[in-house]
């Protein structure tokens, strides 16, 4: 994180947190806050993926929304960097910025509109952003449409005529329409079929290299961030516990939480025996989060300082590996090889 | 689009015999003596004739399927007898009250769909502000109000009171002008034809009887539609296609009337099928009360008389009135939706 200057970094988001007030009673008082987003910090560069993994619920959507001003963030401080200048990002300028930074959806079946043709869900973004010539912006969607593995022959139906993999395909031109250097890919394959999601990713991948893309890749599926992306950040109640190159977070996890994750991957070969960490109890609610490291309560290895203090995102190996755990450079924890998993 | 439309014209004879069915169960229930009435052309008929000849005559004295054949036949030439309560045949009768209340309708119909849908957006777009609050308490007084009550309400203070909207259809002046002379009556409906016949002090006292029904009659569909379209609104605003929208970079107006309103639409597509029937229901009322000659007093009056050919007749026009909106409230709906349109 101290290379805040580097001229690779295509996005910087600081401490950003989104409270949710959950009211109560007859007159909507505010009770208190569910801390979904909680001071989340990290730089994505020019170019590569970096995975945001974390179970149901930590906040991994919340942060894709809130970099889009799709959820109006609470606080924190997001820049974008555009023609070599970094420039913020809040609701004022957010409207020129859409068409540098997109996002694709997790749910294909409900993010496009029933009502339009596939033509002018894909267009609609050009029209936006002062493309007037409706001849040019309708080549535009084909020559889209054909990056993504459709054709001129889909412009004219609607939505529901197509199957899920389709529709996300449907659902990436149009984010791709603008020519945005970073996509938030919000879970775009977990409503896939497994077939299909392959499909979906490798489309990803080629995408990424033929226009230079970047991407933040949410998901939940490790298998699926692992093959995906460059780096890893793992996410807890709302913070960011770890993060690393994807192979070094794999088979080196500095985290407790992180070799719990990985230890949860499903063993394709039956002859192996790994041995899965299962934690005790729940994720603890995010309206009341436990004192201390937040993990602790679940955490085989916590201590009476676990429960006290809180643990900072710190330098934990090499190759920028990051943590949030005091025990970061002493734990000697179990990871997964490449190759061992699918 | 087109075979859509096709396939439901197809069913369109089959829901008519449906419905010629049914009147023709509800009439054996009277004796023959009672349906001759249904089947005579005029009171000269009775002359010099027992009324056993006449049941013979129209093979009343038959078993039901011929009986059933024969009223069809007679319907099919427009023939569904002489009404004792209106002293004319009874598709007569229809002809001569029906433009009233089509005039009627539309002027109740038309503010409703636009003034309605838009009140509903505006309190969806205002959801739990003032004036979600305002056009919410008055769609709930329109719903709850009976409109036989605030038919009565609005004669009183409007005519009672007040003296600016008078029942009827017109003034005896304008009545005169319209019944006599060079004016001629293009359509039925006074005011379209006053603006043909360039009568402008007709118009305008057509208006002036017409205000109070249709307020009365609309008022409920007012609140109705305004409900619907607010809820339909607030469902569709939360729905996964509008966020993509605001990701797309669009502005609140072109999401809100592109989007949104588009979307919800459809279900208050549905409602306004359910509502033309309701309101053309509501005639009846509203026209009794007001006491305006359309076919909703004609029923009343018929009703009331006991004139069973009259009932009949209206009620199997109803029907068919019926058949034929919803056959356009689907055909709307395929237009509005294109998910409807493949099978």
């Amino acid at each position: 994180m101290a290379a805040a200057k580097n001229k690779d970094v295509l996005l910087t988001v600081n401490n950003l947190k989104k409270y949710f007030p959950i009211t109560k009673g007859l007159f909507r008082r505010t009770a208190g806050y569910v801390k979904a987003v909680d001071g989340v910090s990290f730089q994505v560069r020019r170019g590569e993926t970096l995975g945001l993994v974390g179970e149901s619920g930590c906040g991994k959507t919340t942060t894709g929304l809130s970099l889009l001003h799709l959820i109006q963030p609470t606080s924190g401080r997001i820049q974008l960097q555009v023609k070599g200048k970094m420039l913020d990002v809040n609701s004022k300028t957010i409207g020129g910025l859409r068409r540098e930074m997109q996002i694709i959806f997790q749910d294909p079946f409900s993010s496009l509109d029933p009502r339009m043709r596939i033509r002018d869900i894909v267009a609609e973004p050009l029209r936006a952003h002062g493309l007037k010539n409706r001849q040019q912006r309708y080549e535009r969607v084909e020559a889209l449409l054909n990056s993504v593995g459709l054709g001129a022959a889909h412009m004219n139906r609607f939505p529901h005529e197509f199957s899920g993999g389709q529709r996300q395909r449907i659902g990436i031109a149009r984010a791709l329409s603008l020519h945005p250097s970073l996509v938030v890919c919000d879970e775009p394959v977990s409503a896939l079929d497994v077939s299909v999601q392959a499909q979906v990713l490798n489309l990803l991948d080629d995408l990424q290299e033929e226009f230079g893309l970047t991407y933040l890749f949410v998901a939940h599926d490790l298998s699926v961030v692992q093959h995906i992306s460059d780096r890893v950040a793992v996410m807890y109640l709302g913070r960011i516990v770890e993060m690393a190159e994807v192979e070094l977070l794999f088979s080196e996890p500095k985290h407790p939480y992180t070799e719990a994750l990985l230890s949860a991957i499903p063993e394709p070969d039956p002859d192996i025996k790994g041995e899965q960490i299962i934690l005790k109890g729940d994720v603890p609610s995010p309206a009341d989060p436990p004192q201390g490291c937040h993990f602790h309560p679940r955490c085989p290895y916590a201590t009476e300082l676990c429960r006290q203090e809180s643990p900072k995102l710190r330098p934990a190996g090499e190759g920028g590996h990051l943590a949030a755990c005091h025990y970061a450079q002493k734990l000697n924890l179990n990871g997964v090889f490449p190759g061992e998993t699918a | 689009m087109l075979t859509f439309i096709a396939r439901r014209l197809l069913f369109l004879p089959i829901v008519l015999i449906g419905v010629t069915l049914m009147v023709f169960v509800v009439m054996s229930f009277l004796t023959p003596y009672q349906l001759v009435s249904a089947y005579i052309k005029s009171p000269e008929e009775l002359k010099n004739q027992s009324l056993d000849d006449l049941v013979r005559k129209y093979g009343l004295d038959q078993p039901a399927h011929i009986r059933y054949i024969n009223w069809v036949k007679n319907l099919l030439k427009g023939d569904l007898g002489y009404s004792k309560s209106a002293n004319m045949r009874v598709t007569e009768a229809i002809s001569k009250r029906f433009p009233a209340t089509i005039e009627l309708a539309l002027f109740s119909i038309i503010p409703v769909i636009f003034g309605g849908i838009w009140l509903g957006t505006i309190s969806a777009k205002h959801y739990n502000r003032p004036l979600d609050h305002i056009s919410r308490t008055f769609a709930i007084i329109g719903w709850s109000l009976p409109d036989f009550v605030f038919g009565l309400i609005m004669l009183m203070i409007f005519y009672g009171v007040l003296g600016w909207f008078p029942p009827g259809r017109l003034s005896m002046w304008a009545d005169t002008i319209v019944l006599t002379g060079d004016f001629v009556r293009y359509t039925g409906m006074n005011t379209v034809d006053a603006i043909l016949n360039w009568r402008w002090d007709i118009f305008l006292d057509a208006l002036r009887h017409l205000a109070a029904p249709i307020i009365t009659l609309s008022y409920l569909w007012w609140a109705y539609l305004l409900r619907i379209t607010r809820s339909s609104m607030l469902e569709v605003l939360n729905k996964d296609y509008v966020r993509t929208a605001r990701a797309k970079g669009l502005g609140e107006k072109v999401v809100v009337n592109r989007h949104v309103r588009r979307n919800a639409l459809i279900p208050v597509a549905t409602v306004s099928g359910s509502m033309v029937l309701g309101l053309l229901g509501g005639v009846v009322i509203v026209e009794t009360v007001f006491d305006y000659k359309g076919i909703g007093l004609l029923t009343a009056t018929g009703a009331q008389q006991l004139d069973y050919t009259l009932i009949l007749g209206t009620t199997l026009f109803y029907g068919l009135l019926l058949v034929v909106t919803n056959l356009i409230v689907d055909v709307l709906y395929a237009f509005i939706d294109p998910r409807v349109r493949l099978e």
